[in-house]
């Protein structure tokens, strides 16, 4: 009975994230510079009576944008959820963990080993930026790994640390780089870091959609043994879960998507870090129903960060990262507030 | 004891030995080297139709001085803030004493565009306080918050929210671009004006820190002992706070934000000459110096002809150390 019921719940969250993810699309679609109504989108969607400035905005400026925000997302909220769950630690988030450094650092070295070819973007080049970050993001986790190990296992406080340790040296790094640059490619590289996606196109949308795409499903059908994982490390390995092979499996799916994500929109910080907790609110503690909430909810946070980004300060944009940002800290100190409250 | 004594002066000794070559190293290379005999004929016989005496003047000796006092200030606010905070892993930089300085830059292009250099720097102080006051406070707030994971995890991210105000102010006003000039045009572009600005903050804030050295030593060991020694905790702790806030708050007006240089010497003075604070302070105030003095110097040739962010060579060899650190000293556990 219980079972349904959380069961129904799970299905009610989703339905209400894709609700107001819907709702985000729709006002990112029609709000903007140039003002669209319901009907000229309807139309121009489903191709009656094309106008070519309508087609310009919907195709190629609105609806990349919208969709890539979405995607992120998807994936940050998801890699957050995972990465919270592997190391037991609800301050875990790939910003705060220096993955999104190191990820940032392998595209920006991308970019400078190819200089000038940048530009002219083959589709190879939008394929193989998150195969950079990804080595990049492995370079990050598997320095935490050693670092951050103490008598065997992963000891959370030290891991937090040994994050921003690494992300302030891949920080420096990135910078050193970018510094050698050409300013073209430096104007690129620095737009691109603070995590915005105002220059999003559809060859970055197929960049990442395959990693999602496989990448998310495999994530959820191991949600039951992110469920044990949360037990004591003993009683893991006493179940007979093969605690170390999964967790790596995991975290290499989960440095896949961050990878993915940031090599189109930078480092988005925040997402990862306060969808689960926002989820385990909504849905409880059950991955099985986390993990596809926690998307959802990262979809609607970068879809109505993005948006607000693009009217509040218009003409100018603002990232989304730093919208994020903004909203998201205060919130998550009142979080950390009262979950310690709750255990004094 | 005694052998700490006489370890401190030599190691004192030492350090301002080596300022002394580290100055003149600074002085002579850069792009342009300058001989010897020029450089002295500029300090004795300054001639201001002559390039060379006006690039010594105005630009080389300005820089290695400004290096050498950043230094010193941050590392010696680095000590206190450990010995206060009984938390080996605390240090300016991560406790939104920059990012409130940067904060508080944005606040000033944006609504007072016309302020002066003196001004900046005196709303730039004001900004510090301020980050600081909010990661201290928030992290009293919460139960357990002055754990040294909190305080990192609290100081990050209150930094990246400041900093995200400022962007997202500096967007608006469209003021980004003089906010970065503003920071990065920092140590190598130096003058001897902001200097002489520099010097009194300085002086106060270091004679403050070594008066707070002594009740130091007792609130390190913990608040309970240093209250039963009959000390004001509060009063001890506000001063050392007011103290750290002139000290970074100052050097990131002048200099932008240098990490690592404040987390990492304390570490190494204490190693140097044991836990009495009241030779750690000078002690890691002159080191930093050094220290800071060497980075630049390396920044300078680093990457030639341009010049290395010292920020980057301080995360060099910082980060590893911090690494070595946390491998150590356990992180998570303040004892």
């Amino acid at each position: 009975m219980n079972r349904r019921s959380e069961a129904s719940r799970f299905w009610l969250v989703l339905l209400g994230c894709l609700i107001l993810a819907l709702a985000c699309i729709y006002i990112s679609l029609t709000n903007g510079t140039f003002d669209l109504s319901v009907r000229d989108i309807v139309k121009t969607l489903l191709r009656i009576d094309p106008q070519w400035d309508h087609d310009l905005v919907v195709f190629d400026f609105r609806l990349p944008r919208i969709v890539i925000a979405a995607l992120v997302g998807c994936g940050l909220g998801v890699a957050g959820a995972v990465l919270q769950g592997i190391t037991r630690n609800g301050l875990a988030d790939p910003g705060i963990l220096g993955i999104h450094a190191a990820a940032g650092s392998a595209v920006v070295l991308f970019m400078f080993l190819t200089q000038g070819t940048v530009k002219g973007t083959g589709i190879w080049s939008f394929l193989s930026m998150p195969m950079f970050g990804w080595l990049g993001g492995f370079a990050a986790v598997w320095l935490l790994y050693m670092f951050a190990r103490h008598h065997g296992s992963l000891d959370p406080g030290r891991l937090i640390l040994v994050g921003i340790a690494l992300g302030s040296g891949f920080g420096a790094l990135t910078m050193y780089i970018s510094l050698k640059m050409n300013p073209q490619d430096f104007e690129m590289a620095t737009v691109w870091l603070s995590g915005s996606i105002y220059g999003a196109n559809w060859e970055q949308v197929l960049g990442i959609l395959p990693w999602l795409l496989v990448l998310i499903p495999v994530i959820w059908r191991k949600a039951a043994v992110l469920d044990i994982m949360q037990l004591h490390e003993s009683s893991v390995v006493g179940l007979g879960v093969r605690v170390n092979t999964q967790r790596q499996w995991l975290l290499i799916c989960c440095v896949g998507i961050i990878s993915a994500c940031v090599s189109v929109s930078g480092s988005i910080g925040f997402v990862g870090l306060i969808a689960p907790h926002i989820a385990r609110r909504l849905v409880g503690l059950h991955y099985r129903y986390l993990v596809p909430v926690c998307g959802g909810i990262g979809m609607v946070m970068v879809l109505l960060g993005d948006f607000l980004g693009r009217i509040v300060f218009a003409p100018a944009e603002l990232p989304v990262g730093i919208v994020i940002s903004v909203i998201g800290v205060p919130y998550f100190v009142m979080l950390l507030y009262r979950a310690k409250r709750a255990k004094a | 004891m005694r052998s700490f004594k006489w370890k401190t002066w030599t190691f004192s000794g030492l350090a301002l030995a080596l300022m002394v070559v580290t100055v003149i190293i600074s002085v002579l290379h850069g792009t342009k080297p300058i001989r010897y005999e020029t450089a002295w004929e500029a300090l004795v016989h300054f001639d201001e139709g002559n390039v060379d005496h006006q690039i010594i003047r105005t630009s080389r000796i300005p820089r290695a001085i400004g290096a050498l006092l950043i230094g010193g200030l941050l590392a010696a606010s680095g000590a206190l803030m450990q010995g206060m905070t009984r938390n080996p892993l605390a240090s300016p930089s991560i406790m939104g004493i920059s990012d409130g300085s940067v904060f508080a830059i944005t606040l000033c292009m944006a609504f007072l565009p016309g302020a002066s250099n003196m001004a900046m720097v005196g709303y730039s102080l004001a900004g510090s306080a301020l980050g600081g006051v909010l990661v201290f406070g928030i992290s009293r707030l919460l139960p357990g918050g002055s754990s040294p994971v909190m305080m990192a995890v609290l100081g990050t991210v209150m930094g990246t929210f400041l900093g995200g105000l400022s962007q997202a102010l500096a967007s608006y006003y469209q003021v980004s671009q003089n906010i970065s000039f503003w920071y990065n045009a920092r140590l190598h572009g130096i003058s001897p004006d902001m200097i002489q600005l520099a010097i009194p903050f300085a002086a106060a804030g270091l004679i403050l820190a070594l008066f707070m050295a002594r009740p130091m030593t007792a609130l390190s060991l913990g608040e309970e002992i240093a209250a039963e020694l009959g000390m004001n905790v509060k009063l001890i702790k506000s001063l050392t706070m007011l103290s750290v806030v002139i000290m970074t708050g100052i050097s990131v007006a002048i200099a932008g934000k240098i990490a690592f240089v404040g987390l990492i010497l304390p570490h190494i003075t204490r190693f140097l000459v044991g836990p009495d604070y009241r030779r750690i302070v000078p002690l890691s105030a002159l080191l930093g110096a050094l220290f800071l003095g060497w980075c630049d110097l390396i920044s300078r040739f680093l990457n030639p002809p341009f010049e290395v962010p010292i920020g980057v060579v301080t995360a060099l060899f910082g980060v590893p150390y911090f690494l070595y650190l946390i491998k150590t000293r356990g992180g998570g556990r303040s004892e």
